[in-house]
């Protein structure tokens, strides 16, 4: 069974954690130790201390490990923080970049269409992904807000918790097409079989929360659900290969 | 395959163990107002028992926490119809104190059901060491009973201060420490440290990487506890993350099955296999 971890980061945070892991090369170890082939990986640095610093960390990083694809984090471009879409994208395929982040909360902005419609409307054409974490402050009511103005951005939700989202998340994925669910704290037991049975396997990725949860444990939920291996298959690996090979940059 | 170890190794190959049978300490059971539960029921908890290598689980049922009305019944015919996988916990719910005087009138009758007592602080509003619960741990003090209770970091009502003292109050009484104090994991070895009749159950904190690597260097294994909230949590998912941490297969024999069958001998007939 194939593993492409959609969910992982390395560096150090701010506040310290009980078992950092601080290089790319750290990562990798732990990869293969578990039984990871491949990560869309990003730099806590791009959240905790500046997107530009943690975004250059990320690429210099990975460079050298073709194993990992970078994913980096943006803002609104109003006060021209960033270059222009088409030449972020260019820098993006420069530095093996496959994928969009937002922290609307901690990087004090509205995630909508009035502060990010420069951006998003041409991701939407190209099919870039973003990646929206719960876990790191993105709130319900401001995700459904993004994807009426955007209902055909490629979108992953991340870290959503264990305390039961379903609610909350299965009207994004009946309503908008190209909605995906990440694994990492998804510990709900039947929940991967629930959702495979109801949405099919093709939403689903695989993704660990790693340096903060284990990999091991949704990979052992992952390999024992009680779905066919072909959507195993996919959810594991499949799903964001797809993803990332439909990008155009 | 996770990592380098033959638990891993049979875990990842069967989904369950032959020689590392899983007693889940902290379950519930039933339908709950806040999350959706594609497994609620106990029949559909005990086929993920079976494909998890779970030999038994230990619970309060959730209409036992929150609907007075029902109480304890569904729990009592939920472990009389298996007998030989399921335990209860009597929940107690200080809210109702006239319940809690009728389950202690009743406990003897039910001793083939429960272990010991379950609290819920933070979801009753009720602080841990109110004189409302007085009677329950004083109930379990004298029989020696467990007492699992929900703890978490920094909680008006079942953080470590407050379960301290009871700690320290009923010695006697088997203190599980459900989510182990969540996020406050020093407290929670500490606690650990100084009482003996303390154990870390790990509900919740199988999702963190750290914590279990943390107490097992400074508690030690053979006071951790297997726990999943179940049907909450998957316990494939709790497993994979035990056997991610950088500790030895005898520390997950200790928290999958040694500790717990240490603690639930005196409660365990035959029935049990």
């Amino acid at each position: 069974m194939r593993f492409f971890d959609c969910n992982a980061f390395f560096g150090l945070p701010t506040h310290r954690p009980l078992l950092p892991v601080a290089t790319a090369e750290m990562l990798l170890a732990e990869m293969d130790r578990a039984g990871i082939e491949r990560a869309l990986v990003w730099h806590i640095a791009q959240h905790d201390a500046s997107p530009q610093v943690g975004n250059q960390l990320l690429a210099d990083a990975i460079r050298s490990q073709p194993r990992l694809v970078g994913c980096w984090t943006v803002l609104p471009n109003q006060a021209h923080e960033f270059p222009p879409p088409k030449e972020l994208f260019q820098q993006m395929r420069q530095a093996r970049i496959g994928a969009l982040r937002i922290f609307p909360n901690a990087h004090h902005f509205l995630a909508d269409a009035v502060s990010l419609g420069e951006l998003l409307a041409p991701m939407v054409t190209r099919r870039v992904p973003l990646f929206l974490s719960v876990r790191r402050g993105m709130d319900w009511a401001s995700l459904y807000a993004l994807l009426r103005d955007f209902p055909d951005l490629v979108c992953v939700l991340c870290d959503h918790g264990c305390w039961g989202e379903d609610r909350r998340f299965r009207p994004l994925l009946e309503r908008y097409p190209n909605v995906y669910i990440d694994t990492a704290q998804y510990l709900l037991d039947g929940g991967l079989e629930s959702l495979v049975a109801d949405y099919g396997a093709g939403r689903l990725l695989f993704g660990s929360g790693f340096p903060e949860s284990y990999f091991g444990g949704m990979m052992l939920a992952l390999r024992h659900a009680r779905i066919p291996d072909q959507a195993k298959a996919v959810i594991g690996a499949g799903n964001l290969e797809r993803i990332l090979a439909e990008e155009e940059l | 395959m996770i990592s380098e170890s033959a638990l891993a190794r049979e875990f990842w190959e069967m989904g369950k163990s032959v020689t590392c049978p899983i007693y889940d300490m902290h379950g519930h059971m039933g339908v709950w107002h806040s999350i959706y539960f594609p497994r609620p029921e106990a029949a559909d908890m005990i086929r993920t028992m079976d494909e998890c290598g779970v030999r038994l689980l230990v619970f309060s049922h959730h209409m036992a926490l929150f609907a007075p009305d029902l109480g304890n019944t569904l729990a009592v015919e939920a472990v009389r119809q298996h007998p030989g996988r399921l335990r209860a916990y009597c929940a107690v719910n200080p809210n109702y104190p006239e319940r809690l005087a009728a389950d202690l009138e009743t406990f003897e009758a039910h001793r083939d059901v429960y272990v010991g007592f379950k609290f819920l602080p933070d979801y009753h509003r009720i602080p841990l060491s109110d004189r409302r619960n007085k009677p329950a741990w004083e109930y379990a003090n004298d029989r020696g009973l467990l007492v699992l209770t929900h703890t978490w970091g920094g909680s008006p009502f079942d953080g470590p201060a407050i379960v301290r003292d009871m700690a320290e109050l009923y010695p006697r009484v088997k203190l599980l420490l459900g989510h182990s104090f969540h996020d406050d994991w020093d407290a929670a070895v500490a606690l650990a440290r100084d009482y003996p009749n303390v154990y870390l159950e790990l509900t919740a904190v199988f999702d963190d990487r750290g914590p279990l690597e943390k107490f097992v260097a400074e508690v030690g294994s053979e006071r951790l506890l297997f726990g999943t909230d179940l049907p909450w949590f998957d316990p494939h998912q709790a497993v994979g993350a035990l056997l991610s941490a950088a500790i030895s297969d005898e520390d997950r024999h200790n928290i999958c099955h040694r500790n717990a069958e240490k603690l639930l001998a005196p409660f365990l007939g035959k029935s049990v296999q």
